[in-house]
C-alpha cells in the first residue's frame, strides 16, 4: 500500500508552534537530524512525544507494542510444522525440554542423538528445563518421554511462542534498551532520539521472523551479548566477562563475538595504563562463571554416577571409547571418580561443536557458498579447506579486533562486534543462513549512536538487515511463512524510510556528496536485484535440472552485499577510530 | 496548514500491517455467517437472497450490504470459487481466510477517509484533537477486537456513519448527510437506534428555516424526502417489486430472541440480572416469591433466553418505551439548539439509551456509543472525564468475544495500550473547561479504571485455576456487571455535561 509520506520540507516556525501546542514545557531537543519534521515515518510516530513525553511514559508503550507484533506474527506457522518425519526448529527445542525434564543430566547430551539430540552448551539446557517444568504444569503430555514427539498441540505452540517471548523480555529487550540508554548518552543523542532508535531496533525484523516465526531462542544469547556491551559501555568489566560467558553458554554461536569481547577487555586492561589487577579480575571472573555454568552438569553427573545411571543406559560392555580426544583415554584410568566428568564434558563439546560437518551445510549467503557456485569446493580435501577457512576468517577479523585492541573505546564498540562477526559469517566454516542475525545485531545498535538515524548509517543498517531477512526467505518460504515475512520487512522498511517504500534515505535533504550517491547506486542495484528475485522466485518454476537456481542466485547476492556490509562497518572503525585520520575528518562527519 | 503527526495514513499503514498479521488468528461464526452471505448473493438470483436457508445463518442485513456482499464477490470467485458455493459450509481455505480478512482491511479504508474529513473539518487549534481522535477510532481495539479477529465490517459501515456525521457540519452539506445516513440504515440497521438523532438535528436545521421553527422550507424538505425515498428504493424497490417486504422484515427484526443476548451486553438489563441473581439468594429471607421454572436455567447469561426468578419480566415494549423515552430527553435540547457539537452528543445518548434499554442488545453495539462519542470526548475536560469509564468499560466488556488462549495477550495488551496512549494524549490535549469540573465523579472515574485491573486478571486467569470449567457464568457476569456501571455512569455524566454546556 503506497501512502504518502509527510512532505519534506516544513518552515520551522511550524514545528516550534506544533510542538507548542501540547507541551507544558518547551525543552525541544535541538540535536540530531529531526528537529524540523520527521524525516520517515517512525520519527513521525513519536513526534507528539518530541519534549512532551517523558521516557517512562514512552517506554512502556514501546514495549507493549513491539510485545504486540511478536505475539501476532507468533499465530503464524512455525519451523517443522506438520512436517513429519522430523519435524523443524520447534520440534528440537520442545525435544530439549522433554529430555532435559524427563531424563538424568548426565542423559542429556547422549539420549538418542538422532533425533534432535541435544548440541548447544548447557545454559540452552538449563533454559529448557525450566521451561519443560513450567509447561509440565499445564499439560504433562506436552514433554511426555517419547510419546510427545512431534507433538503440533496448538495449546503447546502457545506455551512454546511464550516461552520465546518472556525469554525475550527478560533479557534481550532490558539489554537493549538499558544498551540504549548508556551508547545513546555516550553519544549525546538526546533521548527522544534515542527512543526513535530503540523502536527501530526492537522491531528489527529478522530477529522476529527467526525467533518469533520460525522458532529459536535467538534473542536470549543475542540479549546476553548486548548486555556484555552495555556493561563495558558503564565500565563494568567483570558484568561484561558474566554476560558474556553467559552468552556462550547458552549458544556456541556467540564465538562470533568472542575476539571482539577479548580484545576490547584486554585493550581496556592496557591502555591508557597497564592494569594488573582489572586483568586478573576479568580472568578469575570468567573462569568462575564458566564453573557455575559447568556446575550443575558436573554434579548432576557425579549423582547420577553414585546412583549407578549411565550416561548411556543401554550399553553393556567397557565404556565407549571419547568422542574426541581419544588419545586422552590412554592417559586417563576410566574408572576413577573423575573419568566420568571428563567423558560428559567431552561428550558436550564433541555435541557442541560439530567438528566432522562439511564447510557449509545448506545453501548459506557466505563467502564459500558463493564461491562454490564457481569452483565445487567438494571436490578439495575437507583438511584444505578447513585450514584455508580458518586463515580467511582470521584475516577478516585481526583487523578490526586490532583497532579494538589498541583503541578500547566505548563508541567504536558495535563497529568492531559487527565487522568480527560479519568476517566470521562470511568466511567460517558451518555457517547456518540464522547466523546472520550475529552480525546483524551489533550493526542494528548503530542506530542508537552518534548520527545513528542520520542517512548513511540508516541507510547501510537497513540494508544490511532487508539483504538479512532476504537470505533467509528461502527457509521461511519452505514452511509457508512468506507473509508474516512480507509484512514485517515491509514494515521495518517502512518505519525507517528505506527502500523499497521510500528513498528518503539517499536522496533526502540537500545534494548528496558522491559518497552518498555510491550509495546509492550500489544500494539501489541491490534492492532491484531483491525485488527482481522475488518476481522470478513466485512466477517461475526454476529449471528442473537446476532445482536450487532461486536459492543459488540468493546466496550469490547476499554473499556480495554482506561482504560490503563487512567492509563498510570496518571503514567505518577506522575512520571513527582515528587511527589513520585525525579529528579532522570526525569533525566533518558529525557536522 | 501545518501537518499534523503521525498522519491517519501513517497509522492506517502500520495498523494493516499488524491486521494482517492476524489472518491466521481466531474468527467467530460470523466469518462464515460472511462466507455464507458471499455465497447466497453470488450464486442465487436477487429474489431469493432472503429466502435462502440452507444454512442457518441466513441473510439478515439490508438490502445494501448485500449488494456489497454481492459486489466482493466477484472478486472472490477469482480467489476461490469453491467459497462461493451455498452448500459449501464452514468451507475456510487459506484462499477463503485471506481473502474475507484482506476486504475488512480494505473497506476500512472508507474509515480511514471519513476520519480525515472528520479532521479536515476541524479548524484552528482543535486540529490536533481532532487528529488524536480520529486516531483513536482507527486504532480502536474495540474495531480490532470485532472485525479484525472476530469478523465483521464495522470498519466500512462507522466510516460511512462517521462521514455522514461530518457532512452534516457544513450547512452545504446537510443533505448529502442526511442521504448517506440513509444509505447506511440500508447497509445495516442497527444504525435506526441513532436515526432520531438525525431526524430531528435535519428536520430543525435543514426543513425549518434557521430563524423562526414556524417557517418550514418546502423545497428541502422535497429533497431530503425525495432523496431518501430514492435511497431506500433502490435499496428495496427490487424486492418490493416482488412482495418481499415483509420476509425481509422478518428478517431483519426477529422479535423472538431474548432480552440479553448469549453473553450479557453490560447495559440496564445486566445489571438488572445480576440484582434478580442476587435477590434468589435474599428472597427466602425477606418473602419474596420465586418463580421455580425460571430458576431451572442454570446456565443463565450463557445461552439463549433470560428469565427473572424474582423481578417481574421485562417485555420489548417496555424495553422500547424506555429506549424512546431516553432518546427523547436529549432530542429537546437538540431541536433548541441545532449547533453541531449538540447533534454529536445528540446522537452518543441515542446509542447509549438504546445500548442500555434495548432488547437482545449485543454487546458489540457499545460502538454505536463509543465512536461518536470519540468525535467530541476532547471537546474539553468534562466531556474527556465522562468518556473514560467508557473507554474502559466498553472495551473490556469486548473481552469475552474473544475466549481462544492465542488471542488473550492480543485483546488484553493491545487494549491497555490502546487505554494508556489515548487517555494520556487526551489528558494533554482536552483543554479546561470553563465550567467547573464535578470533583466526585472525576474521583469516581479513577477508582472505576483502577478496578478494571484486577477484574481482568480474575477473569481470565484465577476463575479458571480456581474453578476451572464450573461456574463458567460468573466472570461473564462480573465483566459484565462492571461494565455496566462504567457504561451507566459515564451516561450520567454525559447526560449532565450535555445539558449543562
Amino acid at each position: 500500500m503506497a501512502a504518502p509520506s509527510p512532505s519534506p520540507h516544513k518552515p520551522r516556525r511550524k514545528a516550534r508552534q506544533r510542538v507548542g501546542n501540547g507541551a507544558s514545557s518547551l525543552t525541544t531537543t535541538e540535536t540530531g537530524p529531526l528537529v524540523r519534521t520527521p524525516s520517515f515515518p517512525l520519527a513521525a510516530f513519536l513526534w507528539p512525544a518530541r519534549g512532551v513525553a517523558s521516557e517512562w511514559e514512552l517506554l512502556p508503550l514501546i514495549l507493549m507494542g513491539a510485545g504486540l507484533f511478536r505475539w501476532a506474527a507468533g499465530l503464524w506457522g512455525y519451523s517443522g510444522f506438520e512436517k513429519p518425519p522430523m519435524f523443524g526448529d520447534y520440534e528440537a527445542q520442545r525435544h530439549w525440554m522433554e529430555i532435559t525434564t524427563q531424563l538424568p543430566i548426565s542423559q542429556w547430551y547422549s539420549h538418542d542423538l538422532q533425533w534432535w539430540g541435544l548440541d548447544y552448551p548447557p545454559l540452552t539446557a538449563y533454559h529448557s528445563w525450566l521451561c519443560g517444568k513450567i509447561g509440565s504444569l499445564i499439560d504433562p503430555s506436552w514433554f511426555a518421554l517419547y510419546t510427545s514427539r512431534g507433538s503440533s498441540d496448538p495449546t503447546l505452540k502457545i506455551f512454546m511462542r511464550a516461552t520465546v517471548l518472556v525469554s525475550e523480555y527478560l533479557i534481550y529487550v532490558p539489554a537493549v534498551v538499558v544498551f540504549v540508554r548508556r551508547f545513546s548518552r555516550l553519544s549525546n543523542v538526546a533521548t527522544w532520539t534515542s527512543s526513535v532508535a530503540l523502536v527501530a531496533i526492537l522491531m528489527q525484523p529478522a530477529t522476529i521472523l527467526i525467533d518469533h516465526v520460525h522458532f529459536q531462542y535467538n534473542t536470549v544469547m543475542l540479549g546476553f551479548v548486548t548486555a556484555s556491551m552495555s556493561s563495558m559501555l558503564a565500565d563494568r568489566y567483570l558484568w561484561a566477562a558474566i554476560f558474556f560467558v553467559a552468552a556462550l553458554g547458552f549458544k556456541q554461536m556467540a564465538l562470533y563475538y568472542a575476539f571482539s569481547v577479548f580484545a576490547y577487555l584486554l585493550g581496556s586492561c592496557l591502555f591508557p595504563r597497564i592494569n594488573i589487577s582489572r586483568f586478573l579480575g576479568i580472568a578469575a571472573i570468567t573462569t568462575a562463571s564458566f564453573a557455575l555454568l559447568l556446575l550443575p552438569l558436573v554434579a548432576g553427573t557425579l549423582y547420577d554416577v553414585n546412583n549407578g545411571i549411565d550416561s548411556i543406559p543401554d550399553l553393556d560392555g567397557p565404556p565407549p571409547s571419547l568422542p574426541l580426544f581419544q588419545g586422552l583415554s590412554e592417559y586417563l584410568d576410566t574408572d576413577a571418580l573423575y573419568y566420568p566428568i571428563v567423558e560428559q564434558l567431552i561428550q558436550m563439546i564433541h555435541r557442541v561443536f560439530p567438528f566432522a560437518r562439511g564447510l557449509f551445510e545448506d545453501k548459506v549467503a557466505n563467502f564459500w557458498c558463493a564461491l562454490n557456485v564457481v569452483i565445487k569446493l567438494k571436490k578439495y580435501p575437507s583438511e584444505l579447506l578447513q585450514r584455508g577457512a580458518l586463515l580467511a576468517t582470521l584475516a577478516s577479523i585481526v583487523p578490526p579486533n586490532l583497532i579494538l585492541l589498541f583503541r578500547p573505546r566505548k563508541h567504536l564498540l558495535p563497529l568492531a562486534f559487527a565487522s568480527t562477526a560479519w568476517g566470521f559469517f562470511l568466511f567460517s566454516y558451518q555457517v547456518h543462513e540464522k547466523s546472520v542475525l550475529l552480525p546483524l545485531m551489533p550493526m542494528t545498535l548503530l542506530l542508537a549512536g552518534s548520527q545513528g538515524l542520520a542517512k548513511s548509517t540508516r541507510a547501510w543498517v537497513g540494508f544490511a538487515n532487508l539483504l538479512g531477512c532476504w537470505t533467509m526467505f528461502p527457509l521461511l518460504q519452505r514452511v509457508d511463512l512468506r507473509v508474516p515475512y512480507a509484512v514485517l520487512t515491509l514494515l521495518w522498511a517502512y518505519l525507517l524510510g528505506l527502500p523499497p517504500t521510500s528513498l528518503s534515505a539517499y536522496l533526502q535533504e540537500g545534494s548528496p556528496r558522491w559518497t552518498e550517491w555510491l550509495t546509492f547506486f550500489i544500494h539501489g542495484f541491490f534492492y532491484l536485484a531483491m525485488g527482481l528475485w522475488h518476481v522470478l522466485e513466485f512466477t517461475l518454476k526454476p529449471p528442473p535440472e537446476k532445482p536450487d537456481l532461486w536459492v543459488v542466485i540468493n546466496v550469490g547476492i547476499g554473499a556480495a552485499g554482506f561482504s560490503l556490509c563487512y567492509l563498510w562497518c570496518l571503514g567505518s572503525l577506522v575512520m571513527e577510530s582515528e587511527l589513520l585520520f585525525r579529528p579532522r575528518v570526525k569533525k566533518a562527519k558529525t557536522q | 496548514m501545518a501537518e499534523i503527526y503521525p498522519s491517519l495514513a501513517q497509522c492506517a499503514i502500520v495498523a494493516a500491517a499488524f491486521k494482517i498479521l492476524l489472518f491466521p488468528a481466531y474468527k467467530s461464526t460470523d466469518f462464515e455467517v460472511h462466507r455464507n452471505w458471499l455465497a447466497i448473493t453470488h450464486s442465487l438470483p436477487l429474489w431469493e437472497w432472503y429466502y435462502e436457508k440452507t444454512s442457518e445463518w441466513t441473510l439478515d442485513y439490508p438490502p445494501f450490504f448485500a449488494y456489497f456482499e454481492w459486489i466482493m464477490s466477484q472478486v472472490a470467485n477469482l480467489v476461490d470459487p469453491s467459497m462461493l458455493r451455498v452448500f459449501n459450509l464452514e468451507y475456510d481455505s487459506w484462499e477463503t481466510v485471506y481473502f474475507q480478512r484482506f476486504t475488512v482491511i480494505i473497506t476500512e479504508l472508507l474509515l480511514v477517509y471519513a476520519l480525515q474529513m472528520f479532521v479536515d473539518s476541524s479548524r484552528g487549534a482543535s486540529k490536533r484533537a481532532a487528529q488524536a481522535a480520529a486516531i483513536s477510532i482507527l486504532l480502536s481495539p474495540g474495531l480490532l477486537i470485532i472485525d479484525h479477529i472476530h469478523f465483521q465490517y464495522n470498519g466500512c459501515m462507522y466510516g460511512i456513519l462517521i462521514a455522514s456525521m461530518v457532512l452534516a457540519r457544513d450547512r452545504s452539506t446537510l443533505l448529502l448527510s442526511g442521504l448517506t445516513f440513509a444509505a447506511l440504515l440500508c447497509m445495516k440497521h442497527i444504525y435506526l437506534y441513532l436515526a432520531p438523532a438525525y431526524f430531528v438535528f435535519l428536520l430543525r436545521t435543514y426543513c425549518l428555516s434557521p430563524k423562526s421553527i414556524f417557517r418550514i422550507q418546502f423545497i428541502n424538505c422535497l429533497k431530503l424526502g425525495g432523496g431518501i425515498a430514492a435511497v431506500f428504493g433502490i435499496a428495496f424497490g427490487p424486492f418490493a417489486l416482488k412482495g418481499q417486504i415483509p420476509q425481509i422484515m422478518s428478517r431483519l427484526f426477529p422479535f423472538s430472541r431474548g432480552l440479553c443476548h448469549a453473553y450479557w451486553a453490560p447495559n440496564v438489563w445486566a445489571m438488572y440480572s445480576f440484582v434478580d441473581r442476587l435477590l434468589i439468594l435474599l428472597a427466602p429471607r425477606i418473602g419474596l416469591p420465586i418463580k421455580t421454572d425460571a430458576l431451572q436455567s442454570v446456565t443463565r447469561g450463557l445461552v439463549g433466553d433470560t428469565a427473572f426468578a424474582v423481578l417481574p419480566d421485562i417485555t420489548p415494549r417496555v424495553c422500547f418505551a424506555l429506549t424512546l423515552l431516553f432518546q427523547a430527553i436529549p432530542l429537546v435540547k437538540l431541536f433548541i439548539q441545532p449547533t453541531w457539537d449538540t447533534f454529536v452528543g445528540a446522537v452518543t445518548l441515542c446509542g447509549y439509551a438504546s445500548f442500555l434499554f434495548g432488547w437482545h442488545v449485543h454487546e458489540k453495539a457499545i460502538l454505536l456509543v463509543i465512536i461518536p462519542f470519540s468525535l467530541i470526548a476532547l471537546k474539553d475536560r468534562r466531556y474527556l472525564s465522562a468518556f473514560r469509564p467508557l473507554a474502559v468499560a466498553g472495551h473490556v466488556s469486548l473481552f469475552p468475544l474473544l475466549f481462544t488462549p492465542a488471542e488473550f495477550p492480543i485483546k488484553t495488551v493491545y487494549t491497555i495500550f490502546w487505554l494508556v496512549l489515548f487517555l494520556m494524549v487526551f489528558d494533554h490535549l482536552a483543554p479546561a473547561s470553563s465550567r467547573p469540573r464535578f470533583f466526585l465523579f472525576d474521583r469516581f472515574s479513577t477508582l472505576y479504571i483502577t478496578v478494571s485491573i484486577p477484574l481482568i486478571v480474575y477473569c481470565s486467569l484465577v476463575h479458571g485455576i480456581v474453578f476451572g470449567k464450573r461456574y463458567e457464568f460468573l466472570p461473564l457476569m462480573f465483566t459484565s456487571s462492571y461494565s455496566a456501571i462504567g457504561v451507566v455512569g459515564s451516561w450520567v455524566g454525559f447526560m449532565v455535561v450535555y445539558f449543562t454546556s
